[in-house]
């Protein structure tokens, strides 16, 4: 056995319709037909060509003469895409018959040798024939693999929205509205909107880290635990002390969610909240002046195992607008890459205030899409708002 | 993106710079790893030119401290800029990675 033999073998079709050309060829290349490196087929005319090309789909270059009875290789240059679209040709053509040349180049002839032929050219153009043609398999295959990805991608962006809720409580006590405009390569943000008992309403923002199919699965158990700790857990802190406890356990890579947790009593319009390691709410007043509310200094969940989370409440007035978002909209970037930061929010509030809940939300959006302009955002901008009515 | 490395007496000073974020995060992960030594007594990361940190960033600061807590390597950060500082304050990660202003004192804590 020899090493050759483990190279892949290459099949060459040459196609004349002259026979002296199959035992010359055979003769001047035994060395490397019999060291597996070639294996030659042939073919009389194009017609016969385009049958072999049809019939056997592990020949890999074409190597033919010009004229030829039938069908000559100029046509069979045109033909060739039609069933064997991965294959390259190469012509044999007479000395100094540039016409032909430059018609069979501009059909898609990848080289060309001259007769009477050398046969040491005809290796190298062979062999430089086969390295482009394998690279442009691997170029192929590549671009299989990053489609597949693409599809997964897909996969991940189409469950982060099948996940948020779109109908929104529009009562005389308050309303709701939340919106997330995706990054190109699915980012992990969510929201979510709990029906609680005694008419209270438990909501929740948060920003899972990284991205991608990792980022969304993450995302959607961080969605799955809050939404039954929110049931289950006497106030946010405790909400988010539950979660946090569930997904530090076996939580070896390291993922974490930011969160705020939130739960707002209609009768006292007394908001409550804990955040995880999130930025806090912003309360926009009727009037368009801002209020941060304090961060309740929480951790990141998923990082630190019996983490005690603790609450914040804060009375909102009627006319009273509370804004959750994400880092995709404080950080989203310009093309001078500068950060749109909270202060450009609390303006574009002061400026000209809210008319209701979903105002704000498509505000926050648009502000974030004017600031970016063209620039790709590469974070999710995601907000959930709440505004007292009554 | 890119880590600067140098080592004294067992204590390893890296520089980050540039954006971190999820396009380069492995890299930072694979980059930190091969800076630091299990035998390393410390290892002090500097953010003096790090522009920006994405969660992916936080993540592999979050890995990190992590495994060098297992290996008995002390960690701190420092000569973070104020935006990248309100980051690791917001995320609650200030409460479990020392953060220091300047890259001496990070390397007198660490070294105490």
């Amino acid at each position: 056995m020899t090493t050759t033999e483990s190279r892949q073998k290459h099949k060459i079709l040459v196609v004349d319709d002259e026979p002296d050309l199959e035992p010359l060829m055979l003769q001047r290349m035994r060395r490397y037909i019999r060291t597996g490196v070639y294996e030659f087929v042939f073919a009389r005319n194009g017609v016969e060509a385009l049958e072999a090309l049809d019939m056997d789909e592990s020949i890999d270059m074409v190597l033919s003469d010009i004229n030829m009875p039938k069908m000559d290789g100029l046509t069979l240059l045109e033909r060739i895409p039609d069933v064997a679209p991965d294959i390259r040709a190469v012509i044999i053509s007479a000395y100094g018959d540039m016409k032909n040349i430059r018609i069979a180049m501009n059909r898609g002839a990848f080289d060309f040798v001259t007769k009477p032929v050398d046969f040491d050219d005809l290796k190298f153009t062979i062999d430089r024939t086969l390295q482009h043609i394998r690279e442009w398999r691997e170029a192929l295959s590549a671009r299989d693999k990053l489609v597949v990805l693409q599809n997964e991608l897909n996969v991940a962006s189409m469950m982060q929205q099948s996940i948020l809720p779109n109908k929104f409580a529009r009562n005389d006590d308050y309303k709701l509205f939340g919106t997330m405009q995706p990054a190109r390569n699915v980012g992990g943000d969510f929201f979510d909107v709990v029906g609680l008992s005694d008419g209270k309403v438990g909501l929740a923002i948060a920003d899972v880290s990284g991205k991608g199919v990792p980022a969304a699965l993450f995302m959607m158990s961080s969605r799955t635990l809050l939404k039954g700790a929110a049931m289950r857990a006497d106030g946010p802190g405790e909400a988010l002390s539950e979660v946090n406890d569930v997904l530090n356990e076996d939580n070896d890579a390291c993922m974490f969610v930011t969160m705020i947790y939130a739960v707002y009593d209609p009768e006292t319009g007394e908001l409550t909240y804990a955040d995880g390691g999130h930025d806090p709410p912003l309360v926009v007043h009727a009037d368009g002046s801002t209020t941060q509310l304090p961060v309740t200094e929480g951790l990141a969940l998923g990082v630190l195992p019996g983490f005690d989370y603790h609450q914040h409440s804060h009375r909102l007035e009627p006319g009273d607008t509370v804004v959750l978002y994400t880092d995709g909209v404080t950080e989203a970037i310009n093309s001078e890459e500068e950060q749109l930061g909270l202060h450009r929010l609390r303006e574009a509030f002061e400026q000209n205030p809210p008319q209701d809940a979903e105002d704000a939300g498509h505000r926050v959006i648009d502000l974030v899409n004017e600031f970016a302009g063209d620039v790709p955002q590469f974070d999710d901008t995601t907000c959930l708002v709440l505004r007292r009515e009554a | 993106m890119g880590i600067n490395a140098e080592r004294a007496d067992g204590t390893v000073i890296a520089k980050a710079d540039g954006r971190i974020d999820s396009s380069n995060s492995r890299e930072f992960h694979s980059e930190l790893e091969a800076v630091v030594a299990d035998s390393d007594a410390a290892l002090v990361l500097d953010f003096e030119d790090v522009a920006y940190i994405s969660s992916a960033g936080m993540r592999v600061i979050l890995l990190t401290a992590k495994s060098l807590q297992k290996s008995g390597t002390k960690f701190a950060l420092c000569s973070m800029d104020d935006s990248i500082r309100e980051v690791f304050k917001i995320s609650g990660f200030d409460k479990i990675i020392e953060i220091h202003h300047s890259q001496a004192e990070a390397l007198s804590a660490v070294s105490a």
